[in-house]
């Protein structure tokens, strides 16, 4: 893991800057705001793999009730990922956002999720000592 | 360890790597979330302009869904070590038989949800010879609980990889 400095902070926030501004566009170019909800769902997403890595007790590793409390934030994020480029899809299927705006909020989505997995991903060998 | 195994190619060995059992899991989570944004997909799409029949989503189209995930969430809240009665001294007042009956209704949901996916595909599109694209709201349905079934399929996989890895790791 390569030492995180500032201008990976730079960068990171640099990307989760026009991921917002695509989903945004994509909203406000046709006037329809279902979009955002792809936001909403990826700052969702790592909620439960942090909520259930708190509920566990990561030494007991022959026991598995800890690891099933693992596994199920492990399903919900998986759930929430996928559910951020289904959602937009979903409404470019049923023509309530058009095929561009599809294609704009998911990879604005993308990029969301991305700058939140790499920050967490930085900044995390720092939060165990 | 080799005089067990019972099949003549054994496991690669990247599978059981702690990495390959997250991954299923995840993909778990990704497949069960397709599944219901497929249907969710069908029954939107019912409701918005595009649909020109007189066909709807209703919640009969729904009630196969309901029970695969039923299915679905009984068989992986099963802890599957308790399966092997043989093995465990401890679990002999009848645990593995109640978890096998337990089993056996989750699998018997996730079977019958299923089926009733195709039954209310033949029944509510096929026979009467619905169009194509208001046909493809009884195709995801379908479609949706065949994702249900492979989800909990990879998720059964990938948590008996995580049996395996704990044992190797208790060695």
């Amino acid at each position: 893991m390569p030492t995180a400095g500032l201008k990976t902070i730079i960068a990171l926030s640099f990307v989760l800057a026009v991921g917002f501004l695509l989903v945004i566009l994509s909203c406000a170019l046709w006037h329809s705001y279902y979009p955002l909800l792809v936001v909403g769902t990826y700052v969702l997403a790592p909620v439960p793999n942090w909520v259930c890595s708190h509920c566990s007790n990561p030494d007991d590793f022959v026991e598995s009730s800890g690891a099933a409390v693992l596994d199920l934030g492990r399903f919900c994020t998986g759930f929430l990922v996928v559910m951020g480029i289904a959602l937009p899809v979903l409404l470019a299927h049923s023509s309530l956002i058009s095929i561009p705006a599809m294609v704009m909020s998911v990879i604005g989505g993308l990029l969301i999720y991305g700058t939140i997995i790499s920050f967490a991903m930085f900044f995390q060998e720092e939060q165990e000592f | 360890m080799s005089e067990d195994r019972l099949w003549k190619f054994r496991r690669p060995e990247w599978l059981n790597s702690i990495w390959a059992r997250n991954a299923g899991v995840y993909a778990a989570g990704a497949f069960f979330s397709l599944a219901f944004y497929t249907l969710l997909d069908s029954a939107v799409w019912s409701k918005s302009a595009l649909n020109g029949s007189d066909l709807h989503v209703t919640f009969v189209d729904w009630l196969p869904f309901i029970f695969s995930s039923l299915g679905m969430l009984i068989i992986n809240s099963v802890e599957k070590a308790r399966l092997s009665a043989d093995s465990f001294s401890y679990s002999g007042s009848g645990v593995a038989w109640k978890a096998r009956v337990v089993l056996f209704l989750g699998f018997a949901a996730l079977a019958g949800g299923m089926a009733g996916g195709v039954t209310v595909f033949v029944l509510k599109f096929v026979v009467p010879g619905v169009p194509f694209p208001a046909m493809g709201m009884g195709v995801e349905n379908v479609v949706a609980n065949a994702l249900v079934g492979l989800s909990s399929v990879v998720l059964w996989v990938s948590q008996n990889m995580e049996d395996e890895y704990s044992y190797n790791l208790s060695l």
